[in-house]
This record gives C-alpha cells, sequence and structure tokens, in this order.
C-alpha cells in the first residue's frame, strides 16, 4: 500500500479500525455537519445513501425511458400521429428503431422522422390500423400493401 | 455559427405565445391539454430543467363547464394558517367570487419548483377583452377540445324561418 503521508504510516499498524472508518468517511466527503465527521453518524448516512444509490441505477433508466418517450410523443402528435400507431407501423414495416433513437431523429433530424411518421402512416393505412381514406400525401411511399390494395 | 443556425436556434428557443377558448370547456380535460403548451412537453426538446416553455393566455374562463354535478360538489380547501382559519369554497362560489381562478391547471402538475413559475406563464381572462399588447404576441390558437355548439337564438331569424319543416303543429297546439 501507498501511504503519501507519513501520519498515515503510523496509523495504519495495530487493528484496521482506521482504514474501516476511513472507507466510510471518504464516502461520506460531501455530506453537511456531524454526518461527515463523527463516525457512527457518518455510517447510518452512508448505507442510507448507498441504498439510493442502488434504487436510483433503476429509476434513472425509467426516467430516461419516459423522457424519451415524451419526446417521441411530442414529435408524433406534430405530424398527426399517436405514439402507438406510429411505433406499431414502424415495427410492421421492420424498422427497428428503440426510443433513444427515435427521440434523438426527433430533436436533431426533423426531416428524416417526419419520413418516419410518413412511412408509419402508410403501413397504418394499408394495414387498417387508422381510419384514413385520404392519401394523397402518401401515395409517394410505395409499399407492398399499397401496391396490392391499389388505394 | 452561421447565419441559418443562429435563426433556428432562435426559432428553436422563442417562447411562443397561444391563444385558448375556454367558453363551453371542461376545465380538468383542458389542463392536461395547456399544460403540455406550458411545459414545453409538445416539442421535442423537451427536458424537465429546459425552460421550453410557453405562454397560453385563456380567455372566456367565465364560460367554463364542469361536468356532471361539479359545480355543486367540488370543493376548494384553503387555510390561513391560524387556528380556525380552514375554509371550504364550492366550485360555483369560487367561480362566482373569482372567474379567472381556475386551479384545475395548477393542480394538474406535479408540485415542484417549477410549478409555480409555470403558472406564471398562463394569462386566464374572464372575457375575450384581453390587452392589445399581449395579444399582440399570439401567434397559435388551441383547438377546443370539444366544438361549442351554436345556439338557436344566435341564428339569423330568416334562416331559422327558412329551415324546412318536417311537421306544422296544429293551430290549437300549445308551445311552452
Amino acid at each position: 500500500m501507498v501511504f503519501t503521508t507519513a501520519v498515515n504510516f503510523v496509523r495504519s499498524r495495530g487493528p484496521d479500525e482506521f482504514w474501516r472508518k476511513r472507507r466510510i468517511f471518504r464516502l461520506a466527503a460531501a455530506f453537511y455537519g456531524r454526518k461527515r465527521n463523527c463516525y457512527s453518524i457518518a455510517v447510518r448516512y452512508v448505507h442510507r445513501a448507498l441504498v439510493y444509490a442502488t434504487k436510483g441505477r433503476k429509476l434513472r433508466k425509467m426516467d430516461i425511458t419516459s423522457l424519451r418517450q415524451t419526446r417521441v410523443q411530442a414529435a408524433c402528435e406534430q405530424h398527426n400521429i399517436n405514439y402507438e400507431t406510429f411505433r406499431e407501423g414502424l415495427t410492421r414495416s421492420d424498422i427497428m428503431l428503440n426510443r433513444k433513437t427515435l427521440a434523438d431523429l426527433a430533436c436533431w433530424e426533423p426531416y428524416t422522422f417526419k419520413a418516419l411518421t410518413d412511412i408509419a402512416l402508410r403501413r397504418g393505412v394499408d394495414d387498417g390500423l387508422i381510419n384514413i381514406t385520404k392519401t394523397e400525401s402518401l401515395d409517394r411511399i410505395i409499399t407492398r400493401g399499397s401496391l396490392q390494395s391499389n388505394k | 455559427m452561421s447565419v441559418l443556425k443562429r435563426v433556428q436556434q432562435w426559432a428553436t428557443f422563442a417562447r411562443i405565445w397561444h391563444v385558448y377558448d375556454a367558453a363551453w370547456q371542461n376545465p380538468f380535460q383542458s389542463a392536461e391539454l395547456l399544460k403540455k403548451y406550458l411545459m414545453g412537453m409538445y416539442k421535442p426538446i423537451y427536458h424537465p430543467s429546459n425552460d421550453c416553455g410557453d405562454h397560453v393566455i385563456v380567455i372566456n374562463s367565465a364560460e367554463i363547464a364542469l361536468p356532471g354535478d361539479e359545480w355543486k360538489k367540488r370543493v376548494y380547501f384553503h387555510h390561513t394558517g391560524y387556528p380556525g382559519g380552514a375554509t371550504w369554497t364550492l366550485a360555483w362560489d369560487l367561480h362566482s367570487k373569482d372567474p379567472t381562478m381556475v386551479p384545475a391547471v395548477y393542480n394538474s402538475m406535479d408540485g415542484n419548483l417549477k410549478r409555480r413559475y409555470t403558472m406564471e406563464r398562463l394569462h386566464i381572462f374572464p372575457d375575450s377583452n384581453v390587452p392589445k399588447d399581449l395579444m399582440a404576441n399570439v401567434s397559435n390558437q388551441i383547438r377546443q377540445i370539444r366544438p361549442m355548439p351554436k345556439r338557436l337564438d344566435h341564428y339569423p331569424e330568416q334562416q331559422v324561418k327558412e329551415f324546412p319543416k318536417v311537421i306544422d303543429y296544429p293551430k290549437d297546439y300549445v308551445v311552452r
């Protein structure tokens, strides 16, 4: 073990108590008040913080997912297609893009996203997912279904 | 940053002013709709800590329509902080006291530090008299949730008379 100061070298002799406490104090370094400096108080708050960190790993993923979904929903509404139809249309068209990619496209590549909504709409019309009779705006998109149904 | 990109940046982050006609609208459903505009949730750049919310001007708030018997049954609670300071106000009472007091929007949002600032971007007016400097900003009208039907006495008399009838009432028929 490398000792940067002589003080730590002296204290490292004997039982392991110093290093055991030091590990806790390192984790409590950013706390405020006595829970930063008193071991018996610090250890309680460190345990609680570690529990939060464990739970937070899952919550963070859920937060990010819901944020991306909100963004994609917002972009879908701008193009008059609802989120469920959009995802279903993309899946049926074998366009396997996840929420992250869709949210990034909606934000940074709006024209690409528009093209995706058109494809999803076309697929929705072909498969009867949505009740749309006027498809002039979608006529430029040719799919197997649109050729067969002659819409 | 090129001129185009700079303008694109302004256009993306500019605050937009919307106007919403609340006449004959359900305030609780409208709140869910207006929340999206106030918080900027209808933009793909939305983030909870991103200041991308828009302004919404609500007009004709005096003519909102609560569903069912909500006017009689819904109660708003307030406490002054002193002992015995609790008051319960019925919805019709609150509405008659101040027609611009619509807590539905405030209640529809999560309680966090941003809620008060988001509410500052909501401008409610009891009728359609909006100050000109506010109305000059408006660039979008939010579609009403339910279309407002036209009342019979608002049609021109000539049109009502000329409307084809199925039957003529007998002369001795009493129309109440």
